[in-house]
């Protein structure tokens, strides 16, 4: 089961009010089904998994200055909030990297302009190589199993889990929350929930 | 497409039509159109039924209408009576006669003085009741203004909720951030005769659950009352008070525990 906080607690811990809470449900920023009821010994209470809960309302809070409160629910909604980019404005924007860009032209061939999810693909690739968690022929099966899996990521929220026993390399991608246990041998090099990849980048595009 | 000017259709006496797209459509006897309906405007002085959808600019009813499908409308007036099977994407939301809509509701100010009773979810910015409402799903707002009683099976989450309790008023869990829950004061000759005649309703709030920032609450039965500045008035009947600031309770109100956090 996951670590969940009671709103009790959270409201202590994050330091906010029943009212900026309702607010923000209200508004959207927080998902319909993080609000888990349960029963205690005095009464239904709500609880929240906490990790995601507390990371989103600190997001909220060091970002509500500078954005409205909609231009937020934008953000954290699972839908992309612009169209395309070019070519120019990405590398100019440094959104990512050259050499993210020039695996992703040699695979899919030369683009002018890429899709959100085009940009979702390459931020992902970039976030990895830049850490150094894949070198560039397993990052060029990533762009293959996003590419195969196009539809499973658009319609749902998935991660993108990696993993290497051995020198061999596995990406696996599941729905969220995704629970897998490995063997000892096995070691996850990395863990990305793609709703979180897709926020940080719409922040980086705002 | 585009440049052709769009028809109205009239329906007066009894009539059929398959639906389509039109610029005026209106019926002054019983109608009954068979398809999807797009029109700039939909009047029906008599009675209509709609098999399919129908996405217009202003709907005015006033006599009774009965649409199966969604209705997507700028803005709409109820005067008779009207059933919508799907859901309500409205602007402005005005029911003066009587309402059932079985789908959820979206709007952006709906007034209520007649009765509305809506079997999904209720989201807008503004809600100002002086009827009656029954809501069987949650029901989120900017404002919710009553002047008269209501019945929400779900959540009532608005930034500012003020009540005028007339009769019994329920919900099962209201959050916000300023919540003003008082009895009516100004009872007139005629709202005494009314109460003369239902002496057996109290004018009363349930709930299980009330969180908010600043509450003021009357004739209030409730679980749980969470808050930070939270003043009971008379005839609350509470089990558990849980407060941050400050807590202020009427003589008269009946409190089980409180709690400082």
């Amino acid at each position: 089961m996951e670590n969940l906080i009671s709103k009790k607690d959270l409201l202590e811990e994050a330091n906010i009010s029943y009212g900026q809470l309702y607010r923000w449900k209200r508004k959207n920023l927080i998902p319909e089904n993080w609000f888990i009821r349960k029963s205690t010994f005095t009464g239904q209470e709500t609880f929240f998994p906490k990790d995601d809960i507390l990371l989103r309302i600190e997001k909220i809070k060091t970002l509500k200055d500078d954005l409205s409160l909609d231009e937020l629910a934008d953000m954290f909604s699972p839908s992309p909030t612009l169209t395309s980019l070019s070519t120019e404005e990405l590398t100019k924007r440094n959104i990512v990297s050259q050499t993210a860009l020039d695996m992703f032209n040699n695979f899919h061939g030369p683009n002018l302009s890429f899709s959100f999810d085009q940009l979702l693909t390459l931020y992902v690739l970039n976030s990895l190589l830049q850490t150094g968690d894949v070198n560039r022929s397993e990052g060029l099966d990533l762009l293959k199993l996003f590419h195969e899996q196009a539809q499973t990521l658009k319609s749902n929220e998935s991660e993108l889990i990696f993993i290497r026993k051995m020198g061999v390399s596995i990406f696996i991608l599941t729905p969220e929350p995704a629970n897998l246990l490995l063997e000892s041998q096995a070691k996850k090099i990395a863990h990305y929930k793609l709703s979180q990849c897709m926020e940080e980048l719409k922040l980086k595009l705002s | 497409m585009e440049q052709t000017q769009l028809k109205n259709i009239s329906i007066s006496g009894s009539g059929t039509s398959s639906g389509g797209e039109y610029d005026q459509v209106k019926v002054n006897g019983s109608a009954h159109i068979h398809g999807d309906l797009i029109c700039e405007q939909f009047k029906c002085n008599g009675s209509a039924h709609l098999e399919g959808n129908i996405t217009t600019n202003t709907a005015k009813i006033n006599g009774s209408t009965h649409f199966e499908g969604d209705v997507e409308v700028k803005e709409m007036t109820i005067n008779g009576s009207t059933d919508i099977d799907g859901n309500l994407l409205c602007d402005e939301l005005k029911v003066q006669g009587s309402s059932t809509i079985k789908g959820n509701v979206k709007g952006k100010e709906i007034i209520v003085r007649g009765s509305a009773s809506i079997d999904g979810n209720v989201s807008s910015d503004e809600i100002d009741v002086k009827g009656q409402v029954k809501i069987k799903g949650d029901c989120e707002t900017e404002s919710f203004e009553a002047r008269g009683n209501f019945k929400i099976d779900g959540l009532l989450n608005a930034g500012t909720i003020d009540v005028e309790l007339l009769r019994h008023c329920e919900a099962k869990e209201i959050g916000g951030e300023n919540i003003t829950v008082k009895k009516t004061r100004d009872a007139s000759g005629f709202k005494k005769l009314i109460k003369f005649f239902m002496s057996n309703h109290n004018d009363q709030l349930t709930a299980e659950v009330i969180e908010g920032d600043n509450l003021y609450l009357e004739h209030t039965h409730a679980e749980v009352v969470r808050g930070n500045t939270i003043e009971i008035g008379p005839g609350c009947d509470i089990k558990r008070i849980e407060y941050k600031t400050s807590l202020e309770i009427d003589p008269d109100a009946k409190v089980g525990t409180q709690e400082k956090i």
